[in-house]
């Protein structure tokens, strides 16, 4: 265990000295990665399939906040929609909107969970979402889950519509229309994937606030366990008997991810350096915070046979002394975010 | 010179200010009614959008069968239906957006008053340290 926890140390010091690097760069890779995706699923406009288009949009989302990522990859998928069928594609718009007045706009801080569900549906790991959600956020996750499943299966009846269109009449819009909306309201998969995302984040969320030792840890199983249960419920009920390999292995591979996430507690908002500027009436200050690292790598030690080296320790321990008497002056209602009250 | 303690709570502050205490200074300048208020009033709105696309969507639906029976509908009965599903959805968000609107502001404002300690804390350290000649 304990080269693993240096291990994760190194992983941690690193992550904090070059997050004002790493943070953009990963989510450069997931731009990239969801519109690769997007592309390849409903990539019906060959004009956005070049690769330097989405070089250029996912870099431009490496450096917006996320909402623009997701607004962008929204939109891409729905010009793909409109260069096939105009009429859908307002359809499509008027669907998100309305996700998105009634649901979505209540969290806000979680807008790209409604892009990582489809994205990681396509690639076959969904289950990722509820588990990691109840992890580290509330039971109002589910909203922005639930709004992610309906719009990957928006785009599904979306597709499967525009490859049994043949002509542009206006009763054949009008039936191709009225055969969106049933195949969505009447897509019971969609409706039980809701439920089950619904009840594994909510059996993660319940199990990780349970008072025993690696809460965490049995609460990322049971929420796989129920994703695999739910999912083969639903997949014998709706009989896709083809799918429930997949299913399991997939959902046993995203709890492996979520523990990974878990394990480097990357989900921790203050796990990466911060930094400040602020001044006073002499001096301007640039003040870069970085977290205390609990344990230290090994260093590599030299045992000397022929020399007496006591001093070294001696020397070690002073320091140690001294961090722990200017830790003393740190004072716990200093922080403006712990939840003790004085009053 | 510099003074380790005062830089301490500057940065502590700072961090507040430049992260979630954005939020929290925005929201002090509203009285608590007058933020409750002023959320339930967009949420209306944004439900209201939804609502009205929503019966579009339906509207396009069922426009074949509509036109079709354009003389014999029971307008009356139509008009009462969409109006009270309006009126739910309505209490329903404006009512929601009252009670988390209001806790949401409950929670700022306790922040908020740690800030404030904080900051009389800092204000103190410099009385101590430029007394007054």
């Amino acid at each position: 265990m304990m080269p693993l926890l240096v291990f994760r140390e190194r992983v941690r010091g690193f992550y904090q000295k070059k997050d004002i690097y790493l943070i953009p760069a990963a989510k450069f890779i997931f731009a990239f990665i969801a519109f690769l995706q997007i592309n390849r699923e409903i990539g019906y406009d060959s004009r956005f399939l070049s690769i330097p288009i989405v070089l250029a949009i996912s870099l431009i989302s490496a450096f917006t906040p996320s909402s623009i990522m997701v607004l962008f990859a929204l939109a891409l998928a729905t010009l793909h929609v409109y260069y096939i069928s105009p009429f859908l594609s307002i359809i499509v718009i008027i669907m998100l909107l309305i996700i998105y007045l009634l649901f979505a706009r209540f969290t806000p801080r979680l807008g790209y969970v409604l892009l990582a569900v489809p994205i990681l549906y396509m690639m076959g790991i969904p289950y990722m979402i509820p588990i990691l959600l109840g992890l580290i956020f509330t039971p109002i996750a589910i909203i922005p889950t639930a709004c992610g499943v309906f719009i990957y299966y928006i785009f599904q009846v979306i597709k499967a519509a525009i490859n049994s269109q043949s002509n542009t009449s206006v009763e054949d819009i009008l039936k191709l229309y009225t055969g969106v909306i049933d195949s969505l309201l009447g897509n019971k998969p969609m409706i039980m994937s809701i439920v089950i995302f619904a009840l594994i984040l909510l059996v993660v969320y319940y199990v990780r606030r349970m008072r025993f030792d690696y809460a965490f840890e049995i609460s990322i199983a049971a929420g796989a366990l129920t994703s695999i249960l739910g999912f083969l419920f639903s997949d014998l009920i709706f009989d896709q008997t083809n799918q429930i390999l997949s299913m399991i292995l997939g959902t046993i591979f995203s709890a492996a991810i979520v523990f990974v996430i878990h394990f480097f507690e990357l989900t921790l908002d203050y796990s990466g350096a911060e930094r400040v500027q602020f001044e006073d009436d002499v001096y301007y200050y640039y003040v870069k915070a970085i977290p205390k690292v609990n344990v230290t790598p090994p260093q590599v030690k030299v045992k000397h046979i022929n020399v007496k080296s006591s001093g070294h320790g001696l020397y070690r321990s002073e320091i140690r002394k001294q961090d722990i008497e200017q830790d003393d002056d740190y004072d716990e209602d200093e922080d403006i975010n712990s939840d003790n009250t004085e009053d | 010179m510099l003074n380790n303690n005062r830089i301490r709570l500057m940065t502590k502050l700072a961090l507040y200010e430049s992260k979630e205490g954005k939020e929290d200074i925005h929201l002090s300048k509203y009285y608590k009614t007058d933020y409750v208020r002023y959320e339930i009033i967009k949420s209306i709105i944004c439900s209201t959008l939804g609502y009205v696309l929503i019966l579009t969507l339906v509207f396009i639906y069922k426009s074949e069968y509509l036109i079709g029976n354009a003389v014999t509908l029971n307008y009356k009965a139509i008009g009462t239906d969409v109006l009270g599903i309006y009126i739910m959805i309505i209490a329903v968000y404006g009512l929601g957006t009252a009670v988390l609107s209001s806790v949401k502001y409950d929670k700022s404002r306790k922040k908020l008053g740690k800030y404030y300690k904080l900051l009389k804390r800092l204000n103190k350290l410099y009385n101590d340290e430029t007394p007054e000649v």
